[in-house]
């Protein structure tokens, strides 16, 4: 799986050996339409996990800034990998506020189904 | 920037060209002004966000054909009682964009809380199967994230939308 580069933003991943596909998003989220290139990439991540029968780490503690329409690509993540029961987990930073408070929201997302979780380094 | 009268007293008035490379450009120039006169970090980032988020809408929603492009403005205003209100004015595209603008506000502010919006609004677009349909997610996130109270007019073809932070209480 190759990692993403677009504008300001990089996703590097990293295959662990127990399947667990590490993403660790560097930089800025800043594009007019962020899902015309995350959401193919994030596509062919989970095509990768699925046939490993794999789990997703989103790690975010590195990430500077996102803009809305990010969060909005994020949201729809969530729902494909419950769709496709495919574990995902997101990390960041509690430290900073503004992550506490955007990733904190997505926990309305949070079910008892094992399949999305939060948790913060 | 220019002082006011008083101690933390700051003024930002400046046209924007429509490029949507601008919005990172002011949003990161904004923080690092505000980081050089507030202690407080966190409420320069969500300054930031908040002049971000505005500037996005902007671009977005604005009428960037016929529209006056002189007419795309940020401003910034401050005080000692670190009320900070950020503001951006675009040329308006329609009666549509208007209309649905202040409805997005009026049900923002409709809500007891801007976290209760926000969760709303996140549970709709899980729910929603328009990928190419506008999330429309900035506004309540201003008001959510950047604790702000939201508010917008519309005067000689021009819209602009003014969001309310106070830093004096956390989100």
């Amino acid at each position: 799986m190759d990692n993403l580069q677009s504008g300001d933003l990089t996703i590097e991943v990293a295959d662990a050996p127990d399947a667990v596909f590490r993403c660790t998003w560097k930089g800025k989220s800043n594009e007019r339409n962020p899902s015309e290139t995350l959401k193919p990439w994030f596509e062919a991540l989970l095509a990768a996990v699925a046939a490993k029968q794999g789990t997703v780490e989103m790690h975010f503690e590195k990430i500077e800034h996102f803009n809305s329409s990010t969060i909005t690509a994020l949201i729809r993540l969530i729902q494909i990998c419950r769709k496709s029961n495919i574990k995902l987990v997101m990390i960041y930073d509690q430290t900073l506020k503004w992550q506490r408070l955007s990733f904190d929201a997505l926990r309305v997302f949070e079910k008892n189904d094992d399949l999305f979780h939060l948790r913060f380094a | 920037m220019s002082d006011a009268n008083d101690d933390f007293g700051f003024s930002i008035d400046m046209t924007v060209r429509n490029e949507w490379r601008n919005v990172d450009l002011l949003r990161t120039s904004v923080q690092n002004c505000f980081t050089a006169v507030f202690a407080d970090v966190d409420g320069c980032h969500a300054i930031a966000m908040v002049t971000g988020e505005l500037l996005e809408n902007a671009l977005k929603y604005g009428d960037w054909v016929s529209g006056d492009r002189a007419m795309f403005r940020l401003r910034v205003n401050g005080s000692a009682n670190h009320i900070v209100e950020v503001s951006v004015q675009n040329p308006l595209k329609d009666r549509d964009n208007a209309s649905n603008l202040m409805k997005a506000i009026d049900e923002i502010n409709s809500y007891p809380k801007p976290e209760q919006a926000y969760r709303a609004r996140m549970l709709q677009i899980a729910q929603s199967e328009e990928e190419a349909a506008p999330s429309r997610l900035g506004l309540v996130r201003i008001a959510f994230e950047g604790n702000c109270r939201l508010a917008a007019t519309i005067e000689n073809g021009t819209v602009t939308v003014t969001a309310a932070l106070d830093l004096t209480q956390s989100a």
